[in-house]
C-alpha cells in the first residue's frame, strides 16, 4: 500500500471526497482537492512525461511546484504541475510527450 | 496599489515571526507565500525540536507552526498564499503574482524570509522517475500521507538526511541505506542513532554511482571514493530499491535580495549566496532585512528569532517602537540566538574536525562512521563514575554524547536527576543523589530519543529497559519480539512488559522489555518479531 493509513505520529490523514478521473484514458480514483501527483502517485504511476529531444522518462521530483518534472497535460492544458495543482472529480489527465500528450492505444 | 507599513516575503518560521513582532507593535504587515498552507519547512516536521524552552524546544515542528499561525491571527498579520513574489523594485515596491494575475504591492518596509532550496547532485540515471529531494519526501508523506516509496536509499547524512530517513522508516519505508561522501555523519549523532538502531547501515565516504531503470528506478548502484571525491572501482555495491532520496544541502533563496539591489556576500559557512546583513537582519538597503534560512541555513528554533529580531527593527525604523525599547526587547533575543550558536554544530565550527567535546572527552568516532556508540564510547560516556547511578532500581542513561543546543532532559526531570547546566551545549549529566521514580518525562522529552530507563535487577538474571517507540503497530503487554542492539543487529527474544503513552509524552510511547541482564547495557530497541521475519 502506498497511502499511510494511519501515521504513528499523525494520526490518520484527513482526505477529501473519493473521486474518480481519467488518466490516458484509464479510470483511476483519488481524493478530491489532493495534488493530481499524489493520486497518480497512489495507483502506481511513475512516469508523468516524456523529454521533448531524448525522450527521457520524468516524474515527481521536488513535489512544491520549483522543477516542473511532473507537468502533464490536465483537461487539454499543457505544462501543468500535478504536485500542486489540486485533483478534480472527472479530470482527464494525460501523461505529456514533450509539449504534446502521448500517444496512447486504448 | 495596496500599501503596507511592513511586506513579509515568506511564511515560514522566519516570516511569520517577524510578522507577529511587527503587527504586536502597530504595524500593518502583510505576509505572501508562494505555497497553499502556511508555515515554510514547519509542517513537513513531525520531530520533536532540539533547543530549550525558549526555543520551543521537544515540541514538534507542526505544532510550532499552528501556534506561530494562531498567533499572527490574532496580531492582525494579513496572510496571503499563492501568492509569488516576483520582484522588488526601488522604493519597496513589490510585484506579485496571484494566480493569473500581477499586482503591486508597495511597503515602507520589508522582510525577506524566503527560505532555502534544495541542492542537486547528478549522477547517471538521476533524472529517472523513483529519484526525489528529501523535502518532496517528506510533503509526500507527512503532508500528504502517501509513501515516497516502499525501499528507499538515502544520500546525506546532515540532519536533513537523517530526520528524513527516519520519518520515512515512521510512515512505513524501509530505508536500506544512508550514504554520504563525507567521511563522518555531517548530523547530530543522536538523530544518527536513532535510524542505525533500526538497522539502517551507514555508508561514510560513498556515493551513489547510477540509478538503474529504464522507466523509472529499480535499483541503485553506489562505490566507495577517495579523498578527493572519485569512485574506486571494485568497491560498487547495488541495492533493489524504488526510490532514491537527495538530501545533500540546502541553499539560501536570496535572489529576491539580488535584484533589490542588496550587497551579496559569499560565504560557505551560511550556504552560498547571502545578503550582508547587520545583527538585526538589516540589509545594505535602510528598511531592507532579511530573516531566516535566506541569510544563512540554520534552523527554525534560529529562524524564529532572526524574524523577531528583524520585525522589532523594522519596527523601530518607522517610529512604532522607540530606541529604547528596541534595544531592550533585542538584547534577550540575541542572548536566546547566542545560545543557539554554541557547541560542535554551531554555524563557525562547520567544516572543522572536532576531536574533543566541551568537556573534554574524545568524541565518538563509531557515531560518526557508523552512526551508533562502541564499547569504548560506552566506558568513556556512560560508565564514568559520574555518570552510573550504583542504586539498584531504575535509573536513566542518557547517549547524548555530543555538544549540542538542548536541554530539554533537565527541565523534564522534576527530580532534579538530570542536568545540563546554563550552558545549553553542555552534555547531560546524570545526578545519581536524586533517585528516579521511573516517570519517564526525560524519555518522552528527549528531542534525541537518546534516553533509556535501565533496571538490572528487574528480576533474577533479568533487567528491564524503557525505550521510546514511534512506530506502527504500537506493541503490545505480553508481546514477544527481538531486542535490537545499537547497531540494530538482533540480541535475542525481548518480552513487552510495560507500554505506556500519555498526553504528556506527545505521541511517544514508552516501551518497556524484559531481556537478560547481559543486555542491560546493549538493547537498545525492539523488533516486533513480524518485522524480523519479513527481513
Ligand atoms: C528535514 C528537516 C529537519 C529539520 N529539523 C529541524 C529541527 O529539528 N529544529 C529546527 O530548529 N529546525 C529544523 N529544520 C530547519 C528548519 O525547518 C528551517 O531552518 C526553517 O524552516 C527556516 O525557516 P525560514 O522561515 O527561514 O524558511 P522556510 O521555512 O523555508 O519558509 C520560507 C517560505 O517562503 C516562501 N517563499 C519563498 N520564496 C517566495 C517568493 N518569492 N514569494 C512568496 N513566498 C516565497 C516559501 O514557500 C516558504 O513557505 C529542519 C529542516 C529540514 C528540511
Ligand atoms: S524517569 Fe522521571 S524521575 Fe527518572 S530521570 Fe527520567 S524524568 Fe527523572
Ligand atoms: S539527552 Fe537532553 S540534550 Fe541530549 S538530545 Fe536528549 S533532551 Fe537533548
Ligand atoms: S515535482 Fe517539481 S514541480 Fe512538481
Amino acid at each position: 500500500m502506498t497511502r499511510i493509513s494511519e501515521h504513528p505520529i499523525l494520526g490518520e490523514t484527513e482526505k477529501g471526497r473519493r473521486v474518480t478521473f481519467f488518466m490516458d484514458g484509464k479510470t483511476i480514483e483519488g481524493y478530491a482537492g489532493e495534488p493530481i501527483a499524489v493520486a497518480l502517485k497512489a495507483a502506481g504511476v511513475m512516469v508523468h512525461r516524456y523529454t521533448q529531444k531524448a525522450h527521457e522518462p520524468r516524474g515527481i521530483f521536488c513535489a512544491i511546484g520549483r522543477c516542473t518534472d511532473c507537468v502533464m497535460i490536465v483537461d487539454g492544458v499543457p505544462n501543468i504541475r500535478t504536485c500542486i495543482t489540486p485533483l478534480v472529480e472527472g479530470m482527464k489527465i494525460q501523461t505529456q510527450d514533450g509539449v504534446s500528450g502521448l500517444e496512447v492505444s486504448e | 496599489m495596496k500599501r503596507y507599513d511592513l511586506i513579509v516575503v515568506g511564511a515560514g518560521p522566519a516570516g511569520l515571526s517577524a510578522a507577529i513582532e511587527a503587527a504586536r507593535c502597530g504595524m500593518r504587515v502583510a505576509v505572501f507565500d508562494e505555497n497553499a498552507k502556511p508555515g515554510g519547512q514547519l509542517f513537513k516536521q513531525i520531530h520533536k525540536f532540539f533547543g530549550s524552552k525558549e526555543h520551543q524546544a521537544k515540541i514538534r515542528g507542526y505544532k510550532i507552526g499552528e501556534t506561530l499561525l494562531a498567533e499572527a491571527a490574532e496580531a492582525g498579520v494579513e496572510v496571503f498564499l499563492n501568492a509569488t513574489v516576483a520582484g522588488i523594485y526601488l522604493d519597496k515596491e513589490l510585484l506579485v503574482q496571484r494566480g493569473e494575475v500581477m499586482e503591486h504591492f508597495k511597503a515602507d518596509t520589508i522582510i525577506i524570509a524566503t527560505g532555502a532550496a534544495e541542492n542537486m547532485v547528478t549522477f547517471e540515471g538521476w533524472t529517472l522517475p523513483g529519484v526525489i529531494g528529501a523535502g518532496a519526501a517528506q510533503t509526500m508523506m507527512n503532508l500528504y500521507g502517501i509513501k515516497p516509496g516502499q525501499k528507499v536509499l538515502m544520500l546525506g547524512s546532515g540532519n536533513v538526511g537523517l530526520v528524513v530517513s527516519f520519518q520515512l522508516m515512521q510512515a512505513g519505508c524501509e530505508v536500506v541505506a544512508l550514504v554520504d561522501a563525507a567521511p563522518r555523519v555531517g548530523g547530530y549523532g543522536v538523530h544518527a542513532a536513532k535510524i542505525a538502531r533500526c538497522g539502517v547501515p551507514f555508508y561514510l565516504a560513498h556515493t551513489i554511482t547510477k540509478a538503474e531503470g529504464s522507466n523509472c528506478v529499480t535499483g541503485v548502484e553506489i562505490a566507495q571514493v577517495d579523498d578527493d571525491f572519485a569512485p574506486i572501482p571494485g568497491t560498487e555495491k547495488h541495492f533493489d530499491v524504488d526510490t532514491i532520496c537527495l538530501a545533500v544541502g540546502l541553499s539560501p533563496m536570496s535572489q529576491l535580495l539580488k535584484m533589490a539591489g542588496c550587497n551579496m556576500v559569499d560565504d560557505p559557512r551560511r550556504g552560498g549566496q547571502v545578503p550582508q546583513v547587520d545583527e538585526n537582519g538589516e540589509t545594505s538597503i535602510p528598511g531592507l532585512f532579511a530573516a531566516g534560512d535566506v541569510s544563512g541555513i540554520e534552523e527554525a528554533s534560529s529562524a524564529m528569532i532572526q524574524g523577531r529580531m528583524s520585525g522589532l527593527a523594522a519596527a523601530a525604523y518607522l517610529g512604532f517602537l522607540s530606541e529604547q525599547d528596541k534595544d531592550n526587547r533585542l538584547a534577550d533575543l540575541e542572548i536566546a540566538l547566542d545560545s543557539l550558536h554554541q557547541g560542535m554544530f554551531a554555524p563557525g565550527s562547520k567544516g572543522k574536525t572536532i576531536a574533543k567535546t566541551d568537556e573534554g572527552i574524545a568524541v565518538s568516532q563509531s557515531l560518526l562512521k557508523k552512526g551508533y556508540l562502541d564499547d569504548a564510547d560506552l566506558e568513556r560516556f556512560i560508565n564514568r563514575s559520574d555518570q552510573t547511578d550504583k542504586k539498584s532500581g531504575i535509573h536513566p542513561v542518557i547517549e547524548c554524547t555530543q555538544n549540542i543546543p538542548c536541554n530539554p532532559c533537565q527541565d523534564a526531570c522534576t527530580r532534579g536527576c538530570i542536568k545540563v547546566g546554563k550552558t545549553i551545549t553542555a552534555l547531560p549529566r546524570i545526578d545519581a543523589a536524586n533517585s528516579c521514580t521511573g516517570c519517564g518525562m526525560c524519555i518522552a522529552s528527549c528531542s534525541g530519543q537518546a534516553i533509556f530507563l535501565v533496571d538490572e535487577d528487574y528480576a533474577p538474571g533479568y533487567a528491564s529497559i524503557t525505550l521510546p517507540y514511534e512506530f506502527l503497530p504500537r506493541p503490545q503487554k505480553g508481546e514477544l519480539g527481538i531486542a535490537l542492539s545499537r547497531s540494530g543487529r538482533p540480541l535475542g527474544y525481548a518480552e513487552i512488559i510495560d507500554v505506556r503513552s500519555a498526553k504528556a509524552y506527545d505521541q511517544t510511547t514508552l516501551v518497556t522489555i524484559k531481556v537478560p541482564v547481559e543486555q542491560a547495557m546493549t538493547a537498545r530497541f525492539y523488533q516486533p518479531e513480524t518485522n524480523a521475519a519479513g527481513q
